[in-house]
């Protein structure tokens, strides 16, 4: 491997969720630091070089959405929030702030560390600047304005093609309704979910090889959507060894 | 009644007078023309119509004003020598001397007349007002039941906004705008310093906001402070006019708190405290096991991860399965306290739905996609139309529900059976329903199924679970309008669990025409 190992900064007050983590990424070559404290967290950013962060919501010291915000204001390394379930609203709020991606506790290692390299991923293009955004069989030029699938050329109307575009921009992460709707229908219909629904839908009848069950074009229920890259990341099982779904669709 | 109290009383009585003059115009107009047409003597008496008119309508000096100008009248018009206020007949002096008399008695009678009347008016309001706050009091459940009731009895009382905060923490905590009113900042430090009780405040104290409104707050009742602090706005007004409102104020409190204390509402409320501390504890202590019990899952269950896929264990058959073992019971563990937090925040404060506009498509396959990995073995079948109406309820609620009867569909049917998803619209109703090929139902168990930890007694020694599952769906889809139905043609004959949701059709808002040029 010649690439360096990515670091990763692991902020939970939790030392059982930390030793996990870290043996959990340090089996798939990654380095590791680890902070106990929001306090901690920031001053451990902003000393050394750090690829991705992973911070859990409930720290001691401060509020989980309170270090995003503290690191986001200088930096713009990936950062990956552990929640708890059952609050849509948080998790709307947080990728607001700057998180790049959330994850549900309890949740398992394969999980956690597709959702690490599609931000990872994400970071590497943005700064290399690559034009071209590849999801499954579904190729969007963002430079040319090109949507192709299959190598074949899509008609998508404007709409459709700056809602595909906003998705393309942020490939592999959540991307809020309001920020969804903000940027294709403008901030006065930011409440108008409905566009989002329909537009989605008709996006996916062109887009999807399978539109009554989409992998390219996801939902996240209550939160926003996700253009998964490549297939087998995100959409891994989050165990797994666990065998394929017989499904019959 | 409010525009009453903010108007001028000088330029209402000028507009009394003004009246009067032109009602006596009218009369002398049609007298004179009496007079030369018919030949008529003189009609003094008429002018007694302006004078009750104007007493009954505008008051006393309006009256008064109108006898007055009575007898002007009739001495420069009728009395000879015409066109002159010199009367010759000292009969007629007499005579309109008693009109004088007579026409001053008789405004003064009837301005006692109208102002009685409008005193019994105004008490039948109170009275009214009084009855409803009593009614109130008398069913109301707990202590913001009783805040909310003194808060619209004042408000109605005063014909103001009125505020009502039962204590410093609930002023500090809110976000200014309570009951549809919005309380600027300075009223809200205010109220957080009298609830405190950081300031001697019987008589209340005035605070002005930006927008130049006069805000009074004080503790409802001196002696009692259970019964909060209010703040009242009393509007742009003028410094006499706010004094007036300020005593009117310090009345009606008088007679709400003398009502309460009758009532014995402060007892009422140090109850209804009681009884929702006694709640919060059992909240607070669910809460707090569910949460110390979580945390170390989220631990156990992260390892058994990284465990399961290390490479020491790659070759370890025995091992590796000893670990997803781990991984599986953590993972059941876990969403068995979810399903007791859920079942505690259905019956502690019911189910708050977020709605939005939703595809019923999303919600179908991402409960699909929760459940997956325990839908392994069954042969899963989808069918969704690709019409389906858009719904408007809140996706994780339904979406919560969906996985419970998936959950349910499992437990009770053997590996390799078939579970199919299917959904339409009926009636105005979208209907997703999931059939099993599993164990069914008894009749005895189709009228139990839907209870609190209801448990099927076939499977009780087999079978694992709490008997909250279908509850819990149950109660998500209540709370988004819509029912759960289960339906099987007999034990051993498998289930269908079917979820009814409302469609509002005319209320999908339609996509304005030039959305996508």
């Amino acid at each position: 491997m010649s690439e360096p190992s990515p670091i990763v900064l692991v902020v939970d007050d939790e030392i059982q969720i930390r030793r996990f983590l870290r043996t959990g990424f340090e089996l798939n070559g990654f380095v590791v630091h680890e902070a106990g404290t929001g306090a901690e967290a920031i001053r451990s950013a902003t000393l050394r070089p750090i690829d991705l962060v992973i911070v859990d919501l409930g720290l001691p010291d401060m509020d989980g959405a309170d270090v995003v915000e503290r690191i986001r204001s200088w930096s713009s390394v990936p950062i990956i929030v552990l929640s708890v379930r059952s609050s849509e609203a948080e998790k709307v709020h947080l990728l607001e702030l700057g998180a790049d991606d959330y994850v549900v506790k309890p949740f398992g290692m394969a999980e956690l560390l597709a959702r690490v390299r599609v931000a990872l991923r994400r970071q590497m293009r943005a700064v290399s600047g690559e034009p071209t955004v590849k999801a499954g069989p579904l190729t969007i030029d963002l430079a040319a304005r090109a949507v192709l699938l299959n190598d074949k050329r899509l008609t998508l109307t404007p709409k459709e093609y700056r809602l595909l575009q906003v998705l393309a921009q942020h490939a592999g992460n959540v991307v809020t309704h309001q920020h969804l709707l903000k940027e294709v229908w403008g901030s006065i219909h930011v409440h108008d979910t409905h566009y989002l629904r329909i537009f989605v839908r008709k996006l996916r009848q062109k887009i999807e090889p399978h539109p009554d069950s989409p992998k390219i074009l996801v939902t996240e229920l209550g939160v926003g959507y996700r253009l998964v890259q490549s297939g087998n990341e995100v959409d891994a099982p989050a165990w797994p060894d666990a065998a394929p779904a017989k499904s019959e669709t | 009644m409010h525009d009453t109290l903010k108007f001028d009383p000088i330029r209402k009585e000028l507009r009394g007078v003004l009246m009067t003059l032109g009602l006596v115009a009218a009369i002398t107009a049609v007298l004179f023309a009496l007079v030369w047409e018919v030949g008529l003597a003189h009609g003094s008496v008429v002018y007694l119509i302006p004078v009750v008119i104007a007493a009954t309508r505008w008051g006393i000096v309006p009256a008064v004003v109108a006898a007055i100008c009575g007898v002007l009248a009739s001495a420069f018009f009728f009395y000879p020598p015409l066109y002159s206020f010199r009367i010759k007949d000292p009969q007629e002096v007499i005579d309109l001397i008693l009109f004088i008399f007579v026409a001053v008695a008789v405004s003064q009678l009837a301005t006692r007349l109208k102002r009685q009347l409008e005193m019994a008016r105004q008490r039948e309001i109170d009275l009214r007002d009084l009855y409803a706050f009593s009614r109130r009091l008398a069913v109301a459940f707990d202590v913001s039941d009783i805040h909310a009731a003194i808060e619209d009895h004042l408000a109605s009382v005063m014909q103001r906004n009125v505020v009502l905060f039962p204590s410093a923490r609930e002023a500090s905590n809110s976000s200014g705008r309570r009951a549809g009113v919005v309380v600027p900042e300075q009223v809200l430090a205010e109220v957080v310093e009298v609830a405190s009780g950081h300031r001697d405040n019987t008589a209340g104290a005035t605070v002005t906001a930006p927008s130049g409104e006069i805000w009074l707050v004080r503790a409802v009742s001196p002696k009692n402070r259970e019964f909060g602090v209010i703040a009242i706005n009393l509007g742009r007004e003028s410094k006499e006019r706010s004094d007036e409102l300020r005593v009117r104020v310090d009345a009606v409190l008088a007679d709400a708190t003398a009502t309460l204390e009758r009532l014995g509402v402060a007892h009422a409320i140090s109850e209804a405290r009681m009884r929702s501390q006694t709640d919060q504890l059992r909240e607070a202590l669910i809460g707090s096991v569910s949460h110390e019990l979580r945390t170390p899952l989220a631990s156990i269950l992260g390892a058994a991860t990284v465990l399961s896929a290390a490479p020491a264990l790659r070759n370890e058959k025995k091992l590796t399965a000893l670990v997803h073992d781990v991984r599986d019971e953590a993972e059941r563990l876990n969403n068995d306290i979810q399903n007791l937090l859920d079942a505690t925040r259905i019956s502690s404060d019911g189910v708050k739905p977020h709605a939005e506009w939703a595809d019923p498509t999303d919600i179908i396959n991402s409960a699909v996609e929760r459940c997956r990995h325990r839908l392994v073995d069954r042969r899963l079948v989808i069918d969704l139309p690709a019409d389906l109406p858009l719904i408007h309820v809140d996706p994780v609620l339904v979406q919560q529900a969906l996985i419970q009867i998936f959950d349910n569909a499992v437990k009770y049917s053997v590996s390799g059976s078939r579970i199919s998803v299917d959904a339409h619209t009926h009636e105005g109703h979208l209907i997703i329903s999931v059939v099993d090929q599993g164990a069914g139902l008894t009749n005895a168990e189709k009228s139990k199924i839907w209870d609190r930890f209801a448990r099927g007694e076939r499977h009780a020694a087999t079978t694992s679970g709490s008997g909250l599952g279908l509850w819990i769906a149950n109660a998500f889809i209540a709370a988004n309008a819509g029912k759960v139905t289960a339906v099987s043609e007999g034990p051993g004959l498998g289930t269908t669990v079917a979820i009814e949701l409302p469609v509002t059709q005319t209320a999908v808002p339609q996509l304005e025409s030039d959305t996508d040029e």
